[in-house]
């Protein structure tokens, strides 16, 4: 892409509220430093301290989500032996009238999205006082099978979005969904 | 016991486990790549050490600028592991400092100290 094509594309970014985007291999690394820009951003931009807060933790639990979920991987050998893989997805952070917004996309199994979307609409269906309930015995629980963090990140993301929260999936072919997920503030 | 101290970082927590005063410090930001590499063996220590108590005084700090959702797992390990020792009869203070304004970080304080019924649990509100 040549700078014909470049600033289109930028001003159609732009022209939709995105403050920032990236798409490729999501990793640790692009979590610290992203999230440390995103402060930055935030700082300059003179936010809310709260709404900042709040938009930084939407950032890090979809980004962890992506880093642990996302089946849109590679694999391979590191120089030291060890085996390295890398995960896919689309991050994008923008402001929408008054709202921020982080958005996340991601493949999944199409096997896993019928349980996915049972989740995710149980927990939009819950006012504050059923997330706090629902964190809670999350919390105290066993660990969901397939989870590999402590399986309330969802809900988290639900308790932070003080401006709501919206999902999507579109299928991709017979075995791979693409799923989004995009939380205001 | 020798005292555990462990700097923070971007992303984890100043730790201060000073086992033989009994007072215990996490500061700082907490959402670590791995948070059971991070937190597993420090909790394994403080849960052996805590358990051999009996008459002693207790106090722990939290001071969170920032946990994601699986650390707040382990907060909520941390305060039933605090709350069992309190019911052995030792005496346990839990404070939890948050900024003021930062609603969020006062909700979860108050959240998690429900499960506390023989410990002793302190809101502190510092300046932002």
């Amino acid at each position: 892409m040549h700078a014909h094509e470049l600033l289109p594309f930028r001003n159609g970014l732009t022209d939709q509220g995105i403050i920032l985007c990236y798409n490729g291999c999501i990793t640790e690394e692009i979590l610290t430093g992203i999230g440390a820009t995103i402060k930055h951003k935030m700082a300059v931009r003179k936010a809310d301290k709260q709404v900042a807060k709040g938009l930084f933790s939407l950032f890090v639990e979809q980004m962890q989500n992506v880093i642990r979920y996302s089946v849109e991987k590679e694999s391979g050998p590191l120089p030291d032996g060890s085996v390295l893989t890398l995960r896919h997805g689309l991050l994008v952070v923008g402001m929408e009238s008054d709202r921020y917004f982080v958005a996340c996309g991601n493949m999944v199994d199409k096997k896993d999205v019928a349980t996915l979307h049972k989740n995710l609409n149980h927990i939009k269906s819950l006012d504050q006082d059923g997330l706090r309930e629902l964190f809670r015995t999350t919390l105290k629980g066993e660990t969901p099978a397939g989870s590999l963090g402590a399986g309330v990140g969802f809900i988290d993301i639900a308790r932070r979005a003080t401006r709501g929260f919206e999902f999507d999936f579109t299928d991709v072919n017979d075995g791979l969904t693409y799923f989004s997920i995009k939380a205001y503030i | 016991m020798e005292t555990l101290h462990i700097d923070g970082t971007d992303r984890t927590p100043t730790l201060l486990f000073e086992f033989d005063a009994n007072r215990y410090l996490l500061s700082g930001e907490s959402y670590p790549e791995d948070v059971s590499e991070f937190y597993g063996g420090l909790l394994g220590q403080l849960s052996d050490h805590l358990n051999g108590l009996q008459g002693a005084t207790v106090q722990f700090d939290f001071n969170f600028i920032y946990f994601n959702s699986s650390t707040a797992k382990v907060v909520m390990r941390l305060f039933e592991l605090l709350e069992q020792t309190a019911a052995r009869g030792n005496r346990v203070t839990v404070n939890w400092h948050h900024e003021e304004g930062d609603d969020n970080m006062r909700e979860m304080g108050g959240e998690f100290s429900e499960d506390l019924h023989q410990a002793h649990f302190n809101l502190l509100s510092k300046p932002g």
